[in-house]
């Protein structure tokens, strides 16, 4: 069955990208994974670090986010986020290394425990999309 | 009178000077049109982000939100932009001087200081500030990873409680002949609350939390802002400043080369007289 097509654009603070007519968005929600499809009601989701799949032409793009907002209207999703890098772009070796940093820090005491999860699960995520 | 081959010297060496203002004057002004470039297109990105927070922001209870936590100041911090680089005028002297002028009416012992660029990290250092964190010599390839960086430290400082206003000095960019020097206070964050438009939409997980979870990334949009401001100002500052040096060594060439005839000439005169005088010895 062809799936109706809705127009998707990833707006970052460097950039504004058009990714053209999309069949799904799945997008990492703050408590859960949802997915979009054309049609959806009109709405805001805030979104956390995680994994965003695209289906555009029956074919999966994957991306890695360190989170941001979706907005959904009539004509169009919008995806506001931070920052974002598409599988084949992660460079996996410096992912590691961030990895490695944040695992060194949170052994090491009286640091910022809240903001080295963070960088921590961000490490986490990209390794896991570049794998993709 | 100078000899001729000493005002040759230096005429060359003047020279050569100005070819290297010249040069840093063009990549001055390239780096000046990237960062001009970077700010318009923040400008969606911040325009949505905030129009959005600005929705919700009447439906949410405000005491629940960290950063919008308005406490009694006893500690304050100053986040201070600077260049890594000098020959820019008086862009680091002056922002330098408006920032500490702030912190020594507050107090030296009450303030925590986060120096951005060398010039800020030399100067309180020097004087023996408190200084909670330097980001230095990012300045070449700067990116947007930096500004989260900056700005995660500094939301941590606030919502850990250890000071209880963020101010941010900086130079704001007005045109290629003129930068301001700002200060503001960043945190905690105001906002205009507006209300409407957005009625009638889902939002998930809810209003509270979509602004809790975004509220953070507009700090870091600020942040970026106050970067992209200064670069742009910096380079602005030191294209202006080459400018006039490259108009200085060209009047110094004009002098000098002047200076260079005359010599060049008296030493003719001379030599000619000399050779007179001797023929006439002859004749005699």
């Amino acid at each position: 069955m062809l799936m109706n097509s809705f127009q998707l654009e990833i707006v970052t603070p460097t950039k504004i990208s058009d990714e053209g007519q999309v069949d799904y968005v799945r997008c990492p929600g703050l408590d859960g994974s949802f997915g979009i499809m054309s049609n959806h009601r009109e709405a805001i989701f805030a979104l956390d670090v995680g994994e965003i799949k695209v289906t555009q032409n029956g074919k999966d793009h994957y991306l890695a986010t360190s989170g941001g907002f979706a907005e959904v209207t009539k004509e169009k999703v919008e995806l506001l986020l931070e920052t974002y890098e598409r599988a084949d772009e992660i460079d996996a070796a410096r992912a590691e290394e961030a990895l490695k940093r944040a695992q060194e820090r949170k052994t090491a005491k009286e640091i910022d425990t809240a903001r080295n999860d963070i960088s921590l699960l961000r490490a986490i995520n990209r390794l896991n999309v570049s794998e993709r | 009178m100078a000899n001729l081959k000493d005002i040759r010297d230096r005429i060359k060496s003047v020279t050569s000077i100005q070819k290297v203002t010249k040069a840093m004057k063009m990549v001055a002004a390239a780096k000046m049109r990237r960062a001009q470039e970077h700010m318009e297109e923040a400008r969606p990105y911040a325009n949505r982000l905030s129009t959005v927070i600005n929705h919700l922001l009447p439906d949410v209870d405000r005491d629940m939100l960290e950063l919008l936590d308005v406490r009694e100041v006893n500690r304050v911090g100053y986040v201070v932009v600077t260049s890594d680089r000098g020959m820019a005028g008086s862009f680091n002297t002056n922002v330098l001087k408006t920032a500490q002028n702030e912190i020594d009416t507050i107090g030296k012992e009450n303030v925590d200081v986060f120096c951005i660029g060398k010039k800020a990290r030399d100067h309180f250092k020097r004087r023996g500030y408190t200084i909670i964190e330097n980001h230095t010599e990012f300045w070449n390839e700067l990116s947007y990873s930096h500004a989260i960086k900056i700005g995660e430290g500094v939301i941590s400082h606030f919502t850990n409680h250890h000071v209880d206003e963020i101010h941010v000095v900086y130079n704001e960019f007005v045109n290629v002949a003129r930068q301001y020097i700002q200060s503001e206070i960043l945190l905690p964050l105001t906002f205009e609350e507006e209300n409407g438009q957005y009625l009638g939409r889902l939002y998930e997980p809810n209003r509270e939390e979509i602004v809790r979870s975004l509220i953070p990334r507009h700090l870091n949009i600020q942040m970026w802002k106050y970067l992209l401001e200064s670069y742009a100002s910096e380079q602005a500052a030191r294209m202006l400043a080459m400018e006039n040096a490259t108009e200085n060594a060209q009047d110094m060439i004009k002098e000098l080369t002047l200076e260079f005839n005359k010599a060049r000439q008296a030493a003719i005169t001379t030599e000619m007289l000399e050779i007179v005088s001797g023929a006439e010895a002859l004749q005699n």
